[in-house]
């Protein structure tokens, strides 16, 4: 309900925030000596053009407002699962980041795993399904492993545990 | 002698069983890189280059070319299935491959993409073959004014694409450009918006930009819905290709314009795959007389862009083989291959050489011809993929994605940037922005820049870029684009208005 209402007002916010920001940004890049344009150019153009934009989106979205909110309430409830996204976004932030000091192959087979489980809707998550799910995770790691280290010859992080 | 008969000389030697048997293995590995997400055609040819080192020079290059081949049509696999676009080439694949393939359609958009991949190739090899040192002429009178005038018009695509919420899709695309520009800035190598990251000066990886946006935004949007069960995507069964004589014909004169398109962006060395697909796309969807069915799942979108990234191929191949310039990351690759077999590219290379030259361009039709028969074997195998679960497909998917961004580079910089992508491409959805701008204008940003500069250090003057009509040119058809799209957005806001009045 929140993106259907305030959708293009919050957009329209954060954009006049960020092309301000970049117009001051601009402003602190070094100017260039030798040419008239120089790397200070574009960050300029498109902060400005941003800033731009941005100010006509807020302008038609407060001059519609009321009748995209009245067509809002009007639509059926936003039933996204954002239990289910959250844990998704936290698992692979975590997994990107243990990829390198933990190493491919335990980073992976603790990630593909959960992933698999937080993804999988309720009716799919009994026992047999879960095993399965640990075995595809344990065959596809392995498969991959041995693929890119010996068959493309890509060394992927190795971490504490490697073969 | 002349081409033809040199042309048929040197395909008797390409189908030697050895050099047959190895292109066959080339094309197979070039699709298979080309379709998973992650792994990239440039990727596949730099792990198949130490293989040729033992092999003579005419059979190296021509296994080289048989995996960049298969590696760019292989892109459009994974863009039917999955919605994931296997190369940045195949981004506007997705468009109409993945709304058909929900429609249960996905052995017809297969077909369709394949066919016209292979006739797309096959075209733009023709040219190579005969035109070849004329048209490299054409490429060196391209100087940095005219390839900006290029990029500046690929950037107005984006207000055709977001017809109906342009404001919007230029906001969408605006931030794409301010990611294209973190890094050091070309010419002068200021570092900007780096924020004091060493990582962030070397900017971020196109490939990496793309798993986040596509693959693991993917994640997070299917995560919404994902607990209110496992839809079943059907599949039709088709015969043969899946599409009728009639509707071949329909699709012809399509094609030829984008194949055309691909391979005159090809032979403009720098610009690239990626940036021919979403022109020809956009000029089909605007040339066509019913361009609202674009989107919604349009065969004639997947002949357009599929046609024109494999002729881009065959462009691409004209200033490498006659100058020497590599167009792109994959070419550039292949210009190493040349060195490693003692070959120099460049004018020469047709005199001294004329057999590896001819036996590249036998190669070339070859394997375009074994990329049709491989994968149109394939195709059932393929849908197979639709059979996976998603909450089992996608966290696979994410995983070969997240390797490949490390292969690139080797940074685990880049792994991490996938998220980042990822983020942004969730929010586009959840605040209904559309992320082709984003992800177009990320592509040409840094281009546009750079042409944008080179030009001024030898004109002076913006003014001055005017003398140059190929110039002039492509900027008046970018603000005829610009105002006509405009003109447009305001009709359809006026119509609108009435209707609700």
């Amino acid at each position: 309900m929140f993106f259907r209402k305030y959708g293009d007002i919050v957009t329209g916010i954060f954009y006049a925030a960020l092309g301000a920001v970049t117009i001051y940004l601009a402003q602190q890049l070094p100017k260039s000596r030798v040419m008239k344009i120089g790397p200070d150019f574009m960050p300029m153009v498109i902060g400005i053009l941003i800033l731009f934009l941005a100010v006509m989106l807020l302008i038609s979205a407060l001059k519609n407002f009321k009748a995209n909110a009245a067509k809002a309430e009007a639509m059926p409830a936003d039933t996204s699962d954002y239990k289910r996204v959250l844990a998704s976004l936290v698992l692979v932030v975590i997994y990107v980041n243990i990829l390198a000091p933990v190493g491919f192959i335990l980073s992976t087979l603790g990630y593909l795993f959960l992933q698999i489980v937080v993804l999988a809707p309720n009716d799919r998550r009994s026992a047999k399904n879960i095993l399965i799910y640990a075995l595809i995770d344990i065959i596809f790691v392995f498969v991959v492993f041995f693929l890119f280290r010996y068959g493309f010859k890509i060394v992927l992080p190795a971490g504490i545990f490697s073969l | 002698m002349g081409a033809l008969a040199q042309l048929g000389a040197a395909t008797l030697r390409v189908c030697e069983p050895t050099s047959l048997f190895l292109m066959i293995a080339g094309v197979a590995i070039g699709i298979i890189f080309g379709s998973i997400p992650g792994l990239s055609a440039s990727m596949a040819v730099a792990l198949m280059l130490p293989l040729t080192f033992s092999m003579g020079s005419s059979l190296g290059m021509n296994v080289l070319v048989a995996v960049y081949i298969g590696g760019i049509s292989g892109g459009l696999i994974s863009a039917i299935l999955l919605n994931m676009p296997g190369t940045a080439s195949s981004i506007a694949t997705t468009f109409d491959g993945y709304p058909m393939a929900q429609k249960g359609e996905a052995m017809k958009a297969l077909g369709v993409g394949i066919v016209f991949s292979f006739l797309g190739s096959i075209f733009s090899f023709i040219i190579l073959t005969f035109f070849a040192p004329m048209l490299a002429d054409i490429a060196l009178q391209f100087a940095a004014p005219d390839n900006f005038g290029i990029c500046f018009f690929a950037l107005t695509m984006v207000a055709v694409l977001s017809s109906g919420n342009m404001v919007k899709g230029l906001l969408a695309g605006m931030l794409g450009l301010l990611f294209a520009l973190v890094g050091l800035a070309p010419i002068d190598g200021t570092a900007r918006f780096t924020f004091g990251i060493p990582e962030m000066r070397g900017g971020f990886n196109t490939l990496t930009t793309l798993i986040g946006i596509f693959a693991v935004a993917d994640i997070l949007v299917s995560a919404e819905t994902i607990g209110q069960g496992i839809k079943a995507v059907p599949v039709k069964k088709v015969w043969g290709f899946g599409f009728s004589l009639a509707e071949f014909f329909k699709w012809i004169p399509g094609a030829i314009r984008a194949a055309l398109i691909g391979t005159g962006i090809g032979i403009l060395p720098g610009i690239g795959g990626s940036t021919s697909g979403m022109l020809s796309y956009v000029t089909a969807k605007n040339m066509s007389k019913h361009p609202e069915t674009f989107g919604q799942g349009e065969p004639e979108g997947i002949v357009a862009t599929e046609c024109a990234n494999n002729a881009t191929i065959g462009g691409a191949l004209i200033p490498l083989l006659v100058l020497g310039i590599p167009g792109d990351g994959v070419t550039a690759m292949m210009l190493g291959g040349f060195l490693i077999h003692g070959l120099s590219a460049g004018p020469l290379l047709f005199v001294k050489n004329a057999d590896v030259v001819y036996g590249i361009f036998a190669a070339c039709m070859v394997c375009a011809l074994i990329m049709l028969i491989v994968e149109w074997t394939c195709i059932k195998a393929f849908v197979q993929v639709l059979k996976v679960p998603k909450h089992v497909l996608l966290p696979l998917i994410l995983v070969l994605c997240a390797v490949g961004a490390y292969a690139t580079n080797n940074r685990i910089f880049d792994v991490q940037s996938i998220v980042v992508f990822g983020v942004i491409g969730y929010l586009y959805h959840k605040f209904k922005l559309p992320t082709t701008p984003f992800v177009l204008c990320f592509l040409i940003g840094r281009m546009t820049e750079e042409y944008l500069r080179r030009g001024l250090m030898r004109f002076k003057t913006f003014g001055a870029f005017f003398s140059r009509p190929i110039f002039t040119g492509f900027f008046a058809i970018a603000v005829c684009v610009i105002l006509w799209a405009m003109y447009k957005e305001f009709k359809a806001a006026r119509a609108e208005k009435k209707a609700a009045a």
